[in-house]
């Protein structure tokens, strides 16, 4: 259980990281916090011939409002945007943030690192998702944008090439009328879930839904994302409603076959009652207009 | 392809190196700066173990699941293994050595103790870091929250219940604040796989005279681990044998492995010592307080402390009396030795078996510079295992082989 030997260059500018991809050839690989990589490379499913530490690179590590977006740097540890006062700005990212790993992996685990390994069951996928944040690719030719319904192509999966950092994320910033969910559930606290669900629910001045997401993780390869408006402002929010008008998303949403921890079945049955139960927290969020994180 | 730029983050330096070379990494470690020149795969964990001798922190599935290896790393607990130890260029680890002393444990060790929540140990030093961070950044955590929050470390006795307690309770005991890691000072720190750099960066030591100055050195209460009482015939005046016992630098340059490296004034003595016997070998560092030194009655008497890393601790009471006699002098060492940590675990017999035959090197060392004024040249070296071994062997088989009278 010890890393096969690979090079190991830890530039200072990003353009010097790219530069190290281009020269690896296909082998090389961005270490930030290495807290999904290192398991990887510790049991040798991935031999990179080069890992590229883009801690030292200078202006990833920043988090800060821009507007009316905020952006995480490639390097901003999650623990870090867990207590950050900026961060309250985006309450999913909250909500969802105790939720990845353990306390011990967040210290140096990072928000992009965790989209970039693109796990199916991982939780910050799924906030991004949600939220249609925007993540920025940084290749040989600059940068480029990618909205994060796009990124993930499946399980480990994404639009990153070989010689791409994802350098930055933004996440639209919570308006007064908008309200979050996010549960999941594991085995232990802090691992991968079986089926977990982030919610976003947005209500007009009238307190009638205007826009309702649903984004289910841990159930198929990548995260997958559903426009619930309607169903959410058929059922005004109510949880046992929901459950029962959920059947149909739900069943088609989950797609994996069963495995050692939980048969389709039952995740359907998991991924139904999460939903339902964060939507109708969400909406309730959303109606009190306070945009908090607390129940 | 290294970039001529300035690093942002202090201590973070730019670096490139080849898959067979190493990085060299400067990091703080208990508080002891130590340089390591490692392969870029070397995780946080062994480079801790194997190349720093600090055993405490424990490798179990090495890819970040069962918690064991959890240290603190610029104060938030992170997992050991999943960490490479090239990237924590300038960044300062505590490690279970670091959270609290054998004779001072931290509150949290204190109570994990009483609550009965060590069991079989493995976890331990991975749950005491992991709550430490916990009640160090959340303080008001409720005891329905434990359980999720403490969920990183797997305890394989399962004494999950005990654990809660102990942390539930230092909790409660420190509505404050949890005290900070109490064994975070500058100290030796021994390299273990043989070709390994581990440096200590050396620094002009300008306070540690003051602080040793205060230190007072305090006997465990209770039974000595050892106690041993040599009595050697010199043949050699008394004068001579005092001209020796008078100068603690030749003094000192008489006991096997030892080394006198500062004196702090006010009879108190910093210094080192080595010994080794077989794959064991211990250094330490310490201080020394002559209490008595008396030419009317022979007498000298000194109390030792010593640590070596891996939380080893000595301390001795050793009073040696000097009295002349038709044939030269009488030379009487007695010592109470107190063991604590890894080198406690021998067995005591062998324990003490080693310490007589220190006692007698020590006595021969005295008579030969007594006879000849001079100090002995090869003090510095640790003595030979093989030798002190032999030697002991030796005895015993002498012991066994020799009818006893009072038996027969």
């Amino acid at each position: 259980m010890k890393a096969a030997p690979f090079a190991y260059a830890r530039p200072a500018a990003l353009s010097d990281a790219v530069a190290e991809l281009v020269d690896a050839d296909g082998g090389g690989k961005v270490i930030a916090g290495g807290q999904s990589l290192v398991p990887v490379l510790a049991m040798r499913l991935a031999r990179p011939t080069t890992l590229v530490d883009i801690n030292a690179v200078t202006g990833l590590d920043a988090l800060r409002t821009v507007g009316d977006r905020l952006e995480v740097g490639a390097t901003v540890r999650q623990r870090r945007v867990e207590h950050a006062p900026e961060s309250a700005q985006v309450p999913l990212l909250r909500l969802a943030l105790p939720w990845v790993g353990h306390r011990e992996l967040r210290s140096r685990g990072t928000v992009c690192g965790s989209l970039a390994h693109a796990d199916p069951a991982a939780e910050l996928p799924a906030v991004a998702c949600c939220l249609d944040a925007e993540l920025t690719l940084t290749g040989p030719e600059g940068e480029r944008p990618v909205r994060a319904r796009e990124f993930f192509d499946g399980a480990m999966t994404t639009a990153l090439r070989p010689e791409d950092v994802l350098s930055a994320i933004s996440f639209p910033v919570a308006g007064a009328r908008e309200g979050f969910g996010f549960a999941e559930i594991a085995r232990r606290h802090g691992d991968f879930a079986l089926a977990g669900a982030a919610a976003h629910v947005r209500v007009d001045d009238d307190g009638g839904v205007s826009a309702a997401t649903m984004t289910a993780f841990g159930v198929s390869d990548r995260p997958v994302t559903r426009d619930l408006t309607s169903l959410v402002r058929t059922t005004g929010g109510d949880q046992a409603e929901l459950a029962g008008a959920l059947d149909e998303v739900v069943r088609e949403v989950v797609d994996t076959d069963g495995d050692a921890h939980a048969s389709n079945g039952y995740r359907r049955r998991l991924l139904r009652a999460l939903a339902a139960r964060e939507l109708a927290k969400a909406h309730r969020r959303a109606v009190r207009g306070t945009a908090e994180v607390e129940s | 392809m290294t970039s001529t730029e300035e690093p942002v983050q202090e201590g973070l330096r730019p670096v490139r190196a080849e898959a067979g070379e190493t990085v060299e990494v400067r990091f703080t470690v208990n508080g002891t700066p130590a340089v390591l020149n490692l392969p870029a795969r070397v995780t946080l964990a062994d480079a801790l173990r194997d190349h720093l001798g600090l055993t405490g922190t424990h490798v179990g599935c090495e890819h970040g699941v069962c918690g064991m290896c959890t240290v603190l790393v610029d104060g938030e607990a992170a997992r050991a293994c999943l960490l490479f130890a090239c990237q924590l260029d300038g960044a300062e680890v505590v490690t279970v050595e670091g959270l609290g002393r054998p004779d001072d444990l931290h509150p949290l060790q204190e109570s994990f103790g009483r609550n009965h929540a060590l069991q079989c140990g493995f976890c331990t030093p991975g749950f005491l870091l992991s709550s430490y961070d916990l009640l160090s950044t959340k303080p008001e955590v409720t005891d329905e929250e434990l359980p999720a929050e403490l969920s990183g470390v797997i305890c394989r006795c399962t004494g999950y219940r005990n654990i809660m307690t102990a942390v539930s309770e230092t909790r409660a005991a420190h509505p404050e604040g949890i005290p900070e890691p109490g064994n975070c000072a500058r100290r030796a720190l021994v390299g273990r796989s043989g070709g390994q750099s581990a440096t200590v960066v050396e620094e002009p030591a300008e306070p540690s005279g003051e602080t040793s100055r205060n230190v007072e050195i305090v006997l465990p209460e209770g039974d000595p681990t050892i106690a041993v009482q040599v009595d050697t015939a010199l043949d050699v005046p008394f004068d001579q044998v005092w001209r020796v016992l008078d100068d603690v630098h030749v003094l000192a340059r008489c006991l096997p492995g030892a080394e006198l490296t500062e004196e702090l004034g006010e009879q108190l003595y910093a210094g080192r010592a080595r010994v080794a016997v077989g794959p064991i070998k211990l250094s330490f560092h310490g201080i020394a307080r002559v209490l008595e030194q008396d030419r009317d009655t022979g007498t000298i008497r000194v109390l030792a402390q010593g640590q070596d890393t891996g939380g080893a601790q000595t301390q001795a009471d050793i009073t040696l009396r000097a009295h002349a006699t038709a044939a030269g002098t009488e030379l009487r060492a007695d010592a109470a030795v107190y063991l604590t940590g890894r080198i406690a675990q021998f067995g005591r017999a062998l324990a003490g078996d080693i310490s007589r035959r220190m006692f007698e090197q020590f006595a021969d060392s005295v008579r030969q510079a007594a006879t000849t004024g001079e100090a002995p040249q090869q003090s510095h070296a640790a003595p030979s295992a093989f030798r002190m071994m032999f030697g002991t062997l030796l005895d015993r088989i002498k012991r066994i082989g020799r009818p006893r009278g009072g038996k027969s």
